[in-house]
């Protein structure tokens, strides 16, 4: 316990640093605005904001990108609000009550209580994240090659099952994100693969590019289609900011029921935060004396999922610090900005560079406070930035990410491969394929390639290592649970329900 | 498989006529990326199970086109289709590459093994699509998309030979093409105002090098 303080002490020692509160309130202000704007959720948001912090030295930079992903997601939560349009797939029930509320004028007490319920869960996590890093770091160790693929498989056994529609197709994209990755020097023998001769492929593709043009671009384009209405912005007045006395007391229940389950679902694999919104309304609306009015602009229909997907968001970086894998896409690109400085995520952090493992922990606290602290004043002026008409909005967000993908490398040829991954992204979405299960492949593919080299190299070539090594194989079971309870034709249906509801 | 879709009470990729104009174009398209492969494999060493696989191709494209196979859901079957297609290419790219050695994996293992399992994902993906309702494929627009890929490909290459801000300027200007509500007057400001922000965030902001005018 005195432990648990002192590390915390030197992570608040860190982050309270003049300059890297600085970093922290641009980040959630920038990450806000960005966030803010219908159809660009969190990855959008860090993938188009991950440049501007390639300046900083690698403690600022990751607390900026903490404030970034803080405000990314607390803007998603915005247009969810204001206009239905979730940003992400975690804020998808937070549209359910919270634009009817909106609807009836009470747009003000439902961005508000998403900002408080943010933030409690945001406190309650971060010490959680505090409390866990260090013994789940200890068991990193248990962890070989084969533990690490299997726990890969799982994670993105868990991205399957969570996307909507069909399993099969879902497992395709995964694999066709594997496949992708693999384009590019092979790690051990430096043998160009699928590059076509093409040197700027010498390197493979890089992951921003990639996620730029599949979410990015690719909604821009899916955008146009729609006809002028479809996508213009309500004009919602806000009557009043605050919630009422009553509104806190209603709400209190269902904030710390929406923190404990966020908490909990956030360290598993694989977009813990959509089923911990989801688990948290759900439960809420089971609970509740009056489940009629949910769906109708109750309150607490907001600040449950809203609390659980911001501690969920929280704790997902429990396995990124402790085991260096990324839970989800939010996640991968953190991996991307870690490395581009010169981190590699995983249990050597903490013990290599603690000033900057605690640091980030605090920061996490941090850009929770900063949101509030922006946020609950500014609501009126999102409201403005949602008016400017998608005709002058989309040209910004190209520009936008053209410029944030050329500064990455300072390569033209990296704007070309984001293109191509946009029109990639728009048939995927005419097919009905899901974008971000390739995305979560993509990234994981070359630590997966790595690792099961590695185990099959050690087991020397015996296969059935990954299921008699213990760990291995309950984690391995448990996938093939997860992917015969999602293909069962009930569950199935269950699924779309919570999707379509 | 393709729940969440609500299946169309009767849907026009269904029937088994010469007439049926999307089966001809979608069939020929998939007949196309299959001899496309075919004549690919002859340029490596070990082409056998790519060459199936692209002649298998060619096959069930004129099938299609010639309206021989029920298409039921067409999302399904074409999207299942172009998975095998990229998983043939991706064979017939990392063929050369060295495979298995002992117990190493070689640099060809992996891209071969999760290519042949995209194989495998895209055929059941395309047999769903024979067998169960689903909906149309979405007609695909010209306009927007064009317009926005013009635009991002000409930023990509406009920014080395004309700096920053020509560029940026430009970018906004034609991708507001995209859109048919565009307004010239109002456009032309907004891109001045997007260029000018830009500049102040990422030049004098953030520090990074860019080359603001062109270079003479």
């Amino acid at each position: 316990m005195s432990d648990l303080i002192a590390n915390l002490a030197l992570g608040f020692q860190v982050a309270a640093n003049p300059y890297n509160l600085l970093f922290c309130m641009i980040g959630a202000l920038v990450g806000t605005l960005v966030g803010v704007l219908p159809g660009v959720g969190s990855v959008a948001t860090i993938a188009m904001l991950l440049p501007i912090t390639f300046g900083l030295p690698p403690v600022g930079a990751l607390i900026m990108l903490a404030g970034i992903y803080y405000g990314a997601q607390y803007g998603g939560s915005t247009t969810s609000v204001l206009v239905n349009i979730p940003g992400e797939s975690s804020s998808v029930m937070t549209c359910l009550d919270g634009h009817q509320m909106a609807k009836e004028g009470r747009a003000g007490p439902a961005l508000a209580i998403a900002a408080i319920g943010s933030f409690f869960a945001g406190c309650v996590a971060t010490v959680l994240v505090a409390a866990l890093g260090a013994p789940l770091t200890g068991l990193a160790l248990l962890f070989g090659p084969a533990e690490y693929f299997s726990l890969m498989v799982l994670g993105l056994m868990f991205a399957v099952v969570l996307a909507k529609g069909s399993v099969l197709k879902a497992i395709a994209m995964v694999v066709m994100g594997l496949m992708l990755s693999m384009m590019g020097s092979d790690l051990e023998t430096g043998a160009g693969r699928m590059t076509f001769d093409i040197p700027e492929l010498a390197d493979g593709i890089g992951f921003a590019n990639v996620a730029m043009g599949v979410f990015g671009f690719a909604e821009i384009i899916r955008n146009l289609e729609l006809p002028a209405g479809g996508r213009d912005i309500l004009k919602t007045k806000i009557s009043g900011l605050m919630p009422s006395r009553q509104d806190l007391i209603d709400s209190s229940g269902a904030i710390a029921r929406g923190t404990l389950i966020g908490s909990l679902v956030g360290i598993l694999p694989g977009g813990g935060a959509i089923i911990a919104s989801f688990a948290a309304y759900s439960l809420e609306k089971k609970i509740s004396k009056h489940p009629e009015r949910f769906g109708r602009g109750a309150i607490e229909g907001v600040a449950a999922p809203e609390s659980a997907n911001n501690a969920a968001a929280q704790t997902a970086f429990i396995p990124l610090l402790t085991l260096g894998i990324p839970p989800n896409a939010v996640m991968a690109l953190m991996v991307g900005a870690m490395t581009i400085h010169g981190i590699v995520p995983g249990p050597q952090v903490m013990t290599k560079q603690p000033d900057l493992f605690w640091g980030m922990i605090a920061s996490m606290w941090l850009g929770n406070l900063a949101l509030v602290v922006i946020n609950l004043p500014l609501v009126g002026v999102w409201v403005s930035l949602l008016r400017v008409p998608y005709r002058l909005l989309f040209p910004s967000i190209i520009v936008f990410c053209c410029i944030g993908i050329y500064s990455i490398n300072n390569a033209p040829f990296d704007v070309g491969i984001a293109a191509a991954f946009g029109v990639v992204g728009y048939w995927l979405a005419k097919h009905d394929f899901e974008p971000a299960p390739l995305l979560l492949g993509f990234v994981l593919g070359p630590l997966m390639e790595e690792n099961l080299r590695r185990a099959m190299l050690i087991a020397r070539g015996d296969a059935t290592v990954f299921f008699t090594r213990p760990i291995s194989g309950v984690l391995l079971s448990i996938a093939i649970i997860l992917l015969i309870l999602a293909a069962l034709p009930t569950m199935r249906k269950r699924r779309d329900e919570v999707f379509v509801e | 498989m393709s729940e969440g879709v609500n299946p169309s009470p009767k849907h026009p990729g269904f029937g088994l006529s010469f007439r049926n104009g999307r089966a001809l174009r979608g069939g020929l398209i998939v007949a196309a990326f299959g001899l496309g492969i075919l004549l690919a494999t002859f340029y490596v060493s070990s082409p056998t199970a790519p060459r199936a696989i692209s002649i298998a191709l060619i096959l069930i494209g004129v099938a299609v086109a010639a309206g021989f196979v029920p298409v039921r859901a067409p999302q399904d079957f074409y999207g299942g289709l172009a998975l095998v297609i990229l998983g043939t290419v991706a064979i017939v790219a990392s063929a050369e590459l060295p495979g298995q050695r002992g117990f190493a994996f070689g640099p060809g293992t992996a891209p071969r093994l999760f290519a042949g399992v995209l194989i495998g994902l895209g055929v059941a993906v395309t047999i769903v699509g024979v067998v169960t309702d689903g909906p149309a494929i979405e007609k695909y627009k010209i306009r927007g998309p064009l317009l926005v890929m013009i635009a991002i490909l000409s930023f990509g290459a406009m920014i080395r030979p004309l700096g920053l801000i020509p560029a940026t300027f430009l970018t906004y200007l034609i991708s507001i093409f995209g859109s048919k509500e565009m307004r010239l007057v109002e456009s032309v400001i907004a891109a001045a105002v997007m260029t000018v922000f830009c500049v102040l965030l990422f030049v004098y902001l953030l520090n990074l090098p860019f080359q603001l005018w062109p270079r003479f």
